[in-house]
């Protein structure tokens, strides 16, 4: 157990008494975390550019820009056209666009469309301007949605109200139908109750006298002429006809005054007497009639009223129902999909619809151009240091340039040689994009140079590779970390955000994706491209002072190393 | 003719001075040893001579053939580097390239043309022996042949002056050999060569002017002869092997005006102030007690002794 500690205290003394072994093991995680962390010790909101573009700055459209800056989102507005906010995405001035109608409120059953402009490339980004972004949309939407309810529960108590009015018309026209139903029930029993059926009256003889008289008178003349007929000059034959035709007549008139003046009720008196018995009861029953249908004019007269009136209360109620109609049909946004979501919102890509692999491939390329770069630079500057024959170079008449400029040579190299492989590569995956490689290939060429003079910075601060080599990968990492590959940049405190953007992998990164994804010409990277250019010059400068400066230190620790190197047995 | 002269040379490294007031100065075709203890600061020196490490006090002044007139070595160095070659005591060599390969690159490097470096790599290598072994990786040649391409290497360009560091460390006697034979060689060639070592007989084998080095301190630079003749006067070293009566021979010894008695076993060596007077004294008293003696010779001391002397007396 002594032992092991005793080897272990060895190996921390070792560690410690190499001082930059120390410094990068110990100090390395913490300088990342402690760069991270005031990198994104902050409750501030993401330092996002939100270009928002309407046909027109209404009242509800700055009023929406105003939500936004008060979460200190920096609105950029566009009033000419939205392509130009969409150039600023991809040229990275940008961080989304969004498109606003000019007005907000929804009027009818198509929801108003916001449209937002994102940079499918930079996905973190967009999840993160799709949450924050429409967060507030959210709440204007809500704001809508609770306008247009509240218009819809408006109407609805309107229409409450009316239908309670109308309800109390209905029914006093209910009463009114019950009140005429009885009366004309009344008038139903009342007619009911007539009896029409006629009498047998009696009625005048006096015709029936005369008719009998005149039968009499007619039954003696026909006797006379009778007893004249013998008188007559004429054949007896002739005269016997006529006996008997006046015989029978005499006959039927003596049958016909039995007729008239007979007993029987067949008679003629009979009849007349039986019709004045009916006429009399038909009288007394017309009379009862006639009263009857006094009262049921009465009552008809009433319900007559009362079915004015129930026509009145009845227009009173369609004229209700009309306006409750209307009240109803003025409601514009009828449709559930609106009103749940009066604002729809869409997201629209400023780039071609790629794969994510094409979206990412920028990143890809410079993380493996930075990664490899810092590695390679510091490897090949501490296998040089380290080499035995490294004590030559000062010997040689050669300047320190020229074996710095070797250094950088050969990882370029190596380097484009890994860029080519990649790019033939990608051609199987991203053909579409051939055009864009030359110009990608020389961003990467000046990225391979700037990280690759970092390495060499790293390579010559450090003692041993494996020290250096750490070193390096920590400085990949915290560079990767403040990239906004990983964490937005957005997200980074607004003090250190400025100075992470000058973060070479953030500046190649973007150059790669504008002219990889969004086809930029050369003349939209020139800028970056010079801070890079000027980056690698100013890292060639410090590497010549920094071997300068160390150059009696790295003579002298590179006696003593190679001398306990040579010492150390075999 | 000079070649390099320092000047009251100081050097440190931070508050550590690493070399002190130095005054030396190396003429053409001379080939130095400079000697010390390990820390003393002989490589320091070395590379001091060599231009490698800027004094802190002091001038290094570099003569060039054209005007003979002392120019400084360190801010002229980029002019006098193709005059300089520096064999340090690691292999300054690629190991992973061939013996040629490090030849021709070395040799490149030095701004040679193609056909003089061939012309160069050819000679040296034949000189060396290690023709043979041209394709060979320096990695798999023995420690001795290893040295043998590191000194070719600063040979390639045919400096004026070849500075050694430890030349035979670490290297098995024939390779040992080889390298010393090699170096008086170079030197026969007329190249100027100044080596620190350890190995105080290889170093007299070879050297014939001596520097010696101790605390960073230049405590002597001439001849071998001028070196010994001091010693000689007063250090004189008397030999004599005894058998069995050792202990009364060191009881005499010490009954006499000697500075030193050293006991090497079957030998006595006595360092006397005066070899004459104490000549006498020991044979009166070996023949007054009846002792017997095997041998007895006086002779001059040797570098080692020399060295020994210097650095234990002055401390």
């Amino acid at each position: 157990m002594s032992s092991l500690w005793l080897l272990t205290k060895k190996s921390l003394k070792v560690l410690i008494r190499s001082k930059s072994s120390a410094l990068i093991v110990i100090f390395a995680p913490l300088l990342i975390i402690l760069v991270l962390g005031l990198a994104y010790n902050t409750n501030e909101r993401f330092g996002l550019n939100i270009g928002v573009y309407a046909p027109s700055f209404t009242d509800d459209v700055n009023s929406f820009v105003s939500i936004l800056q008060e979460d200190e989102f920096t609105i950029i507005p566009y009033d000419s056209s939205i392509e130009q906010c969409v150039d600023d995405i991809r040229s990275g001035l940008v961080h989304t666009c969004i498109s606003l109608p000019s007005s907000l409120k929804v009027e009818d059953n198509n929801p108003k469309d916001i449209v937002f402009y994102v940079d499918p490339s930079r996905v973190n980004l967009v999840w993160m301007v799709q949450e924050t972004v429409k967060g507030k949309f959210e709440l204007r939407s809500q704001t809508i949605r609770e306008e247009l309810s509240q218009n819809i529960l408006t109407k609805l108590m309107t229409t409450k109200d009316g239908i309670a009015a109308q309800n109390s018309l209905l029914s006093s026209v209910k009463e009114q139908q019950n009140s005429f139903s009885a009366s004309t029930e009344a008038v139903k029993q009342q007619l009911s109750t007539l009896d029409l059926t006629l009498p047998e009256s009696s009625y005048s003889t006096e015709s029936v006298d005369t008719i009998k008289s005149s039968i009499n008178s007619s039954h003696e003349k026909i006797g006379e002429a009778l007893d004249s007929l013998d008188s007559l000059n004429i054949s007896s034959g002739q005269k016997a006809d006529i006996k008997d035709a006046l015989e029978k007549a005499q006959e039927e008139l003596s049958s016909s005054l039995t007729l008239v003046e007979g007993n029987a009720s067949s008679s003629v008196l009979g009849i007349i007497a039986i019709l004045e018995q009916d006429l009399a009861s038909a009288r007394v029953k017309l009379q009862a009639a006639a009263e009857r249908t006094a009262n049921s004019q009465t009552i008809l007269e009433t319900a007559s009223g009362e079915i004015a009136q129930t026509l009145e209360q009845l227009n009173s109620i369609s004229d209700g129902l009309g306006k409750l109609q209307q009240n109803i049909e003025s409601q514009q946004v009828t449709e559930a999909g609106t009103i749940a979501s009066p604002l729809n919102t869409k997201i629209e890509k400023v780039s071609t619809e790629g794969t994510y692999l094409s979206y990412l491939f920028p990143a890809l390329l410079i993380l493996v151009v930075m990664f490899s770069s810092l590695a390679l630079g510091t490897t090949l500057v501490m296998v040089e240091k380290n080499s035995p024959a490294f004590i030559r170079n000062f010997f040689l008449p050669i300047k320190k340039v020229t074996f710095i400029a070797s250094i950088y040579f050969t990882n370029l190299i190596l380097i484009l040689i890994q860029i080519a492989v990649i790019l033939l590569i990608s051609l199987f995956f991203l053909s579409d994009s051939i055009a864009a490689f030359p110009t990608v290939a020389f961003i990467l060429f000046v990225a391979a140079s700037v990280f690759t003079f970092l390495g060499m910075v790293v390579g010559y601060i450090f003692k041993s590779e494996e020290t250096g080599i750490l070193a390096s990968i920590s400085l990949g990492s915290l560079l990767l970390f403040i990239s906004g590959l990983i964490l937005p940049l957005e997200g980074i405190a607004p003090l250190l955000r400025g100075l992470v953007s000058l973060n070479p992998f953030v500046i190649a990164e973007g150059m790669v994706r504008e002219v990889f994804i969004f086809g930029a010409p050369f003349t939209n990277i020139w800028i970056d491209l010079l801070i890079l250019i000027s980056y690698a010059v100013a890292l060639f400068l410090i590497i010549l002072i920094i071997e300068s400066f160390l150059h009696d230190h790295l003579v002298e620790r590179m006696i003593r190393h190679h001398r306990e190197k040579q010492q150390r047995p075999k | 003719m000079e070649f390099i002269q320092l000047k009251e040379v100081s050097k440190s490294f931070g508050r550590k001075t690493i070399i002190q007031d130095v005054n030396l100065t190396i003429k053409d075709g001379e080939i130095w040893g400079v000697l010390g203890n390990s820390g003393s600061g002989k490589t320091t020196l070395l590379n001091l001579l060599s231009g490698f490490l800027q004094p802190s006090v002091g001038e290094i002044g570099y003569f060039s053939r054209i005007d003979n007139q002392p120019k400084n070595l360190y801010t002229n160095f980029h002019k006098i580097k193709r005059h300089i070659g520096f064999t340090p005591q690691h292999s300054a060599i690629y190991p992973k390239l061939t013996v040629k390969e490090n030849l021709l690159h070395f040799g490149q490097l030095y701004g040679l043309k193609k056909e003089t470096i061939i012309e160069n790599a050819k000679s040296l290598l034949h000189f060396t022996g290690l023709y043979e072994d041209r394709d060979k990786i320096a990695d798999h040649l023995s420690e001795g042949m290893r040295k043998r391409l590191d000194i070719m290497c600063s040979l390639i360009h045919k400096p004026r002056i070849l500075f050694l560091d430890e030349p035979t460390a670490n290297l098995g006697p024939i390779a040992e050999r080889d390298v010393l034979a090699l170096i008086e060689a170079v030197n026969a060639q007329g190249v100027t060569v100044v080596m620190a070592s350890h190995n105080l007989e290889n170093v007299e084998r070879v050297c014939t002017k001596f520097a010696i080095i101790k605390d960073g301190k230049l405590r002597s630079y001439q001849m071998l002869d001028e070196l010994q003749r001091p010693f000689l006067k007063d250090n004189v070293s008397i030999n004599i092997k005894t058998s069995k009566e050792k202990d009364q021979l060191i009881a005499i010894a010490k009954k006499l005006p000697v500075s030193r008695i050293v006991d090497q076993g079957n030998q006595l060596v006595l360092d006397s102030v005066d070899p004459g007077k104490t000549m006498s004294k020991l044979l009166d008293s070996i023949e007054s007690e009846g002792l017997y003696l095997h041998d007895l010779d006086v002779r001059k001391p040797t570098l080692r002794e020399i060295f020994e002397k210097i650095v234990e007396d002055k401390e």
